[in-house]
């Protein structure tokens, strides 16, 4: 049986100029589904976020969020270089005027275990590697224990271990969450989601509709990613 | 004790400067005769000889005038910049801005002396409208160079417009405000001396103008020196509010 829409999408188009990266798209996302796009580069995911987000518009089409209020990963960390990583990590709180509760901090100090920067709270962005830069961002997103997470390839710079580590920590805390990953990268999406809109061209039209499964019959068993993701017991 | 150290990095940072000039100074006086370039231990040994009762007056005149001018300018040009980029007049200003800069000091100066008689209104109007374009057009550029990838972060968290004000645009003012600060106070030194050469019966630019007529060079270079000092010591302090209070928005962004 199907679930209710959370998100809707209906006729999506977007080009640029000439160049055309959204072609009639349409898709919809249940509550507690987990939903992965995997396009080539430059087909255009990353302004599908956007649009999604609201800081792109779509030259035509439909969205419709129903009682939800989404939270963007962009493919770059997207951190405050004058703020420390506590400070960036509980900007949304900020912006928000959330109370910080004993429960958020319990759940930071963890989520800065499994992401490896415990002590590095107090350290500024340029203090850090590329991957730790990410793991803030990624902690920044999920701290606030939302509904639905649209996710830009935001796993590029951290290692495959670390990677594996912090989508448990995702399935754990957050079963029953929504999730929309964009990728070009096939390793995540059998860690992370249960279906696949999959895109030949490097323009966003005429989806395939897969499970996990079909992905890796698709794109061969033999790849080493689908041996580790079945070799991992936090997977199983 | 963070802060003594960082006001003395500021002046060593400045002193290096200066030993420079004084270096150039001296292998350029080395060419010349003493009436046209004099040497640096010339006009230091000679002093006493040229430095007026009332020298002190005369310096505070300046400072004032110079201080006045260029605060209105600061104050007007980062405004002007500020709501030429809200209400998207980059364009505009930046050519009204450049037509300003065109007017000849002197020829405004004069018109300044007409009207307003001597005295300080000359300097300080002098210094404020040949000082405001630069600060404007700086101010505005600055701002267009906000950072836009973290501005729709915010907006996809939907933060209000005060809270991208404080996170986006005072960050990027912070270095603008700093370089309007260089920028504009050399600018003010140097034109509130041409104010007193035509509007004044006092200050710096005055004695430097009868020092000039009277083609006493060593008197000339000292007063320039003066100068060069006062700017100097505007920009430790600059540097060191800066390095206190700002330094974090001078981190590298990603």
């Amino acid at each position: 049986m199907a679930t209710q829409a959370m998100v809707t999408v209906e006729g999506l188009n977007k080009r640029f100029q000439n160049h055309r990266v959204i072609d009639n798209l349409s898709f919809r996302i249940g509550y507690g589904e987990r939903m992965a796009i995997f396009a080539p580069s430059g087909a255009g995911k990353s302004t599908l976020i956007k649009i999604l987000t609201g800081v792109e518009k779509a030259d035509s089409g439909r969205i419709l969020l129903t009682n939800v209020e989404p939270v963007t990963l962009f493919q770059e960390p997207r951190l405050f270089p004058f703020l420390t990583v506590q400070e960036n990590i509980f900007m949304p709180f900020k912006v928000k005027r959330a109370i910080i509760t004993t429960d958020v901090q319990n759940r930071y100090r963890d989520w800065l275990e499994v992401c490896e920067l415990t002590g590095f709270s107090t350290h500024y962005p340029y203090q850090l590697s590329g991957g730790m830069r990410q793991k803030v961002a990624l902690i920044r997103g999920f701290l606030g224990e939302p509904s639905f997470v649209m996710l830009d390839e935001p796993f590029q710079s951290i290692n495959s271990l670390a990677k594996q580590d912090i989508i448990a920590h995702i399935l754990k805390t957050a079963p029953k969450i929504s999730i929309l990953l964009v990728t070009h990268i096939p390793e995540e999406i059998p860690w992370l989601v249960q279906t696949v809109l999959y895109f030949q061209n490097p323009c966003l039209r005429n989806p395939e509709w897969l499970n996990v499964e079909q992905l890796q019959q698709k794109l061969g068993r033999s790849t080493s990613f689908f041996n580790t993701i079945e070799s991992n017991p936090s997977f199983a | 004790m963070k802060n003594p150290q960082n006001f003395i990095i500021s002046l060593r940072n400045e002193a290096a400067g200066v030993v420079l000039i004084i270096a150039a100074w001296v292998a350029v006086s080395l060419f010349y005769p003493p009436y046209v370039i004099p040497s640096p231990l010339a006009v230091v040994s000679n002093i006493p000889a040229y430095l007026p009762e009332n020298f002190t007056q005369h310096l505070a005149a300046t400072v004032y005038r110079a201080g006045v001018g260029f605060g209105l300018a600061y104050l007007g040009g980062t405004f002007l910049g500020i709501l030429a980029f809200a209400n998207k007049w980059v364009q505009p200003l930046n050519s009204l801005m450049l037509a300003l800069q065109v007017l000849p000091g002197v020829i405004l100066g004069v018109i300044f002396l007409l009207m307003f008689g001597i005295g300080s209104a000359t300097p300080i109007l002098l210094v404020a409208f040949l000082t405001l374009p630069t600060i404007a057009i700086n101010t505005v550029n600055g701002l267009a160079k906000k950072n836009l990838a973290l501005e729709e972060y915010l907006v996809s968290i939907k933060c209000s417009p005060i809270g991208i004000a404080r996170y986006i645009y005072f960050p990027a003012l912070i270095p603008v405000l700093e370089s309007n600060f260089s920028l504009g106070l050399s600018l003010a030194i140097k034109v509130v001396v041409l104010g007193e050469f035509i509007g004044t019966q006092d200050g710096l630019g005055y004695l430097l103008n009868n020092a000039r007529i009277t083609f006493n060079m060593k008197e000339v270079f000292f007063y320039l020196v003066i100068l060069l000092g006062i700017t100097l010591v505007f920009q430790a302090i600059q540097s060191t509010i800066v390095s206190i209070f700002f330094r974090k928005y001078y981190y590298a962004a990603e």
